[in-house]
């Protein structure tokens, strides 16, 4: 899953960010261009230790990527790593919408995730006011003479913070989740979790001095008759301003498939869907997530149906999975001095699907 | 039929995790047996087992602090379940620091033994976990299948060698080859050994004390006459004896095993508060 090995290999990065003297430009990058970028970090232990710097350089006309890590005695790593040009998506949804908010250490998730099985790849949380329940999920057709269930009980005490507006049931992919749980444990930072009803996004974030993240999962609805077929989550490009059609990454990200794995690696025109986008400049450290309206024509249309992803189509698998499937996966490093240009350009990431047109004057910094 | 039981100190409940660790490691699916006073872990020697069996035995009265059970009937007060031992491990691995266990028989969707496993918290009241392990409840009929495998008519019985030497010899003749011979005589002389087209290895034990075995009817074990050096032997498949070696977490009280000379190898091994019998049929 895209988020989750994202995760990890960002742990390292948001550890190298502190060390980033030089960065020639913002962007964004896909952690899991079929792998490519991840050897890059792969032994943390290792990074820690030997790297000094790490500077990250693109040649937008070559497609070229260049991480160079510069370790001690003088060694130089030097990666060249070819990107493609994605298209800017965008996740739709609003936290401060959400009725139902968690808070709670990152160690707590992590406590409570270590009783399911690595191998489960989906968990319901269930919860009212006066309790919180994470449980493996069943589908219908579960032969539960082979299959082990496990519940947790949790009391609302535990939380940080602790808001149930509406008795709920979500279920959602807990492998993807994993990913951010390893990393909110190695920032060791608090976790926020913003719900609703079954059917809705359910979005993790995490929240530091010089980052922060959101993971926006959809959520099963049971009730739902209808096929959905996700639309692909993504983040906006800062800079590349010339692409701004969803003529390519409006393929459904899944064919049925319950695999978010297979899903997203599949069609090679995704591959900007989970996009993670470091900027990181330390010291004059600006989210310039310069959102670019995309225009409505090119999305599909939204019958303000719940779930995040933004397209439906119209009969489809009526008989598959009706589970939508993406993430997204931002990351921003945030100064306390905005530029009004930014605030201005700087759309809220995430709005209702079904309330957009509510919003559409609202600028506020939802994600971030 | 029920049954319900309780473990609250945490000694007892990670020895009873290190045996169900252990039997995880022999069986993928084993029999469990409920008596009034004894659990009895119960592998079978089928040929899907691979022709190995298992028997172990443990007091309840050592590990649980509460046991209710009730069999199927009063004249047969037992029950018989299968299941998958590694998931009781799994449902035990994360429970280290608990407060309390309650391990209970109940049908939810199908029958289930639930482990419900009481945890500290930060609040008040305590996280409770539970883990739903499917099981399967063996019907009367069926229960000759799982009877006490007798002592087989030996030709040596002899004491094992330290559990952690014979484990590591035993895994390092593993990548060499697929069966490996055990043989032993009355003297305390074991010799593992183990031959390819390549090479032939053989690693000797000496010493080792062979167990004296009172015959049934009160006489001295008729070793008397027996060529006390003559070796009894038997081929076996070498990964079943590396999993019993492995699967071994704490070192037992006595570990010994009785030859059958090319049928059968028959290992004890003994703590205080559990036996386990493992036997392995020789190879043609």
């Amino acid at each position: 899953m895209k988020c989750v090995i994202g995760g990890a290999q960002l742990r390292v990065f948001g550890r190298a960010i502190h060390a980033i003297a030089r960065i020639s430009d913002e962007f964004w990058f896909d952690p899991i261009e079929k792998g490519s970028v991840l050897p890059v970090f792969r032994c943390v232990n290792v990074l820690e230790r030997n790297v000094e710097r790490c500077s990250i350089s693109t040649n937008p006309s070559d497609h070229h990527i260049t991480f160079q890590l510069l370790c001690r005695h003088g060694v130089v790593k030097t990666y060249n790593l070819t990107f493609q040009d994605c298209d800017p998506l965008q996740a739709v949804f609003a936290r401060h919408m959400c009725p139902n908010i968690l808070k709670v250490h990152s160690r707590l998730l992590a406590d409570v995730m270590i009783h399911f099985p690595t191998s489960q790849e989906e968990i319901t949380l269930s919860v009212t006011p006066m309790k919180v329940c994470f449980k493996s999920y069943t589908e219908e057709d579960t032969d539960f003479s082979r299959t082990m269930l496990t519940e947790i009980q949790l009391s609302p005490e535990e939380f940080d913070y602790f808001q149930v507006g509406v008795d709920s049931e979500v279920t959602f992919c807990l492998k993807e989740l994993r990913g951010l749980l390893v990393f909110s444990e190695a920032a060791s930072v608090p976790v926020s979790i913003h719900f609703d009803r079954c059917g809705r996004p359910i979005a993790f974030s995490i929240e530091d001095l010089l980052l922060e993240a959101s993971f926006i999962l959809a959520t099963l609805c049971e009730a739902e008759k209808e096929a959905a077929t996700p639309e692909p989550a993504c983040c906006p490009r800062p800079w590349d301003s010339s692409r701004t059609g969803m003529d390519k990454s409006d393929q459904p990200s899944m064919d049925g498939a319950r695999n978010a794995d297979t899903a997203t690696s599949k069609k090679p025109q995704q591959k900007g869907n989970t996009p993670s986008m470091i900027s990181a400049k330390p010291s004059n450290a600006l989210a310039k997530q310069e959102v670019k309206n995309i225009p409505r024509g090119s999305e599909r249309d939204v019958p303000g149906r719940a779930g995040a992803a933004m397209a439906k189509a119209a009969g489809g698998k009526a008989t598959e999975a009706p589970y939508e499937k993406f993430h997204s996966l931002f990351f921003g490093a945030v100064s306390y001095k905005e530029k009004e240009t930014i605030g201005d350009n700087f759309q809220s990431l995430v709005t209702a699907s079904d309330t957009e047109e509510e919003f559409g004057a609202l600028q506020s910094s939802q994600v971030l | 039929m029920r049954f319900r039981a309780k473990i609250v100190d945490l000694a007892c409940l990670n020895h009873f995790s290190r045996i169900i660790n252990t039997i995880a490691k022999l069986a993928k699916t084993c029999i469990l047996r409920l008596t009034v006073c004894k659990l009895y872990f119960i592998l079978s020697d089928k040929v899907a087992n691979g022709g190995a069996s298992m028997w172990c035995e443990l007091s309840q009265g050592n590990f649980f602090d509460e046991f209710q059970m009730e069999g199927v009937a009063a004249e047969h007060n037992e029950i018989y379940l299968e299941l998958v031992p590694e998931n009781l491990s799994r449902a035990l691995k994360t429970a280290q620091n608990a407060k309390a266990v309650k391990i209970k028989l109940t049908n939810k969707h199908c029958p289930c033994l639930s482990v419900a496993v009481e945890l500290p918290s930060l609040s008040s009241s305590s996280r409770i976990v539970t883990h739903d392990i499917p099981v399967g409840v063996i019907p009367r009929r069926m229960w000759n299948d799982f009877k006490e495998p007798s002592v087989p008519d030996f030709d040596v019985s002899i004491y094992l060698p330290a559990l952690k030497t014979m484990k590591s010899v035993v895994e390092r003749m593993k990548n060499l080859s697929n069966f490996i011979v055990i043989e032993a005589n009355l003297s305390g002389e074991m010799n593992l050994k183990i031959e390819t087209d390549l090479v032939s290895v053989t690693t000797h034990f000496k010493d080792l004390g062979n167990p004296p075995w009172a015959s049934e009817d009160g006489c001295e074990s008729n070793s008397q006459g027996r060529d006390l050096e003559s070796m009894a032997e038997a081929c076996i498949d070498i990964k079943k004896l590396q999993q019993l070696l492995a699967g071994q977490q704490v070192n037992p009280t006595k570990a010994l095993c009785n030859i059958v000379r090319k049928r059968i190898v028959h290992f004890i091994l003994l703590h205080e508060e559990v036996s386990l019998q493992y036997f392995i049929p020789a190879v043609a």
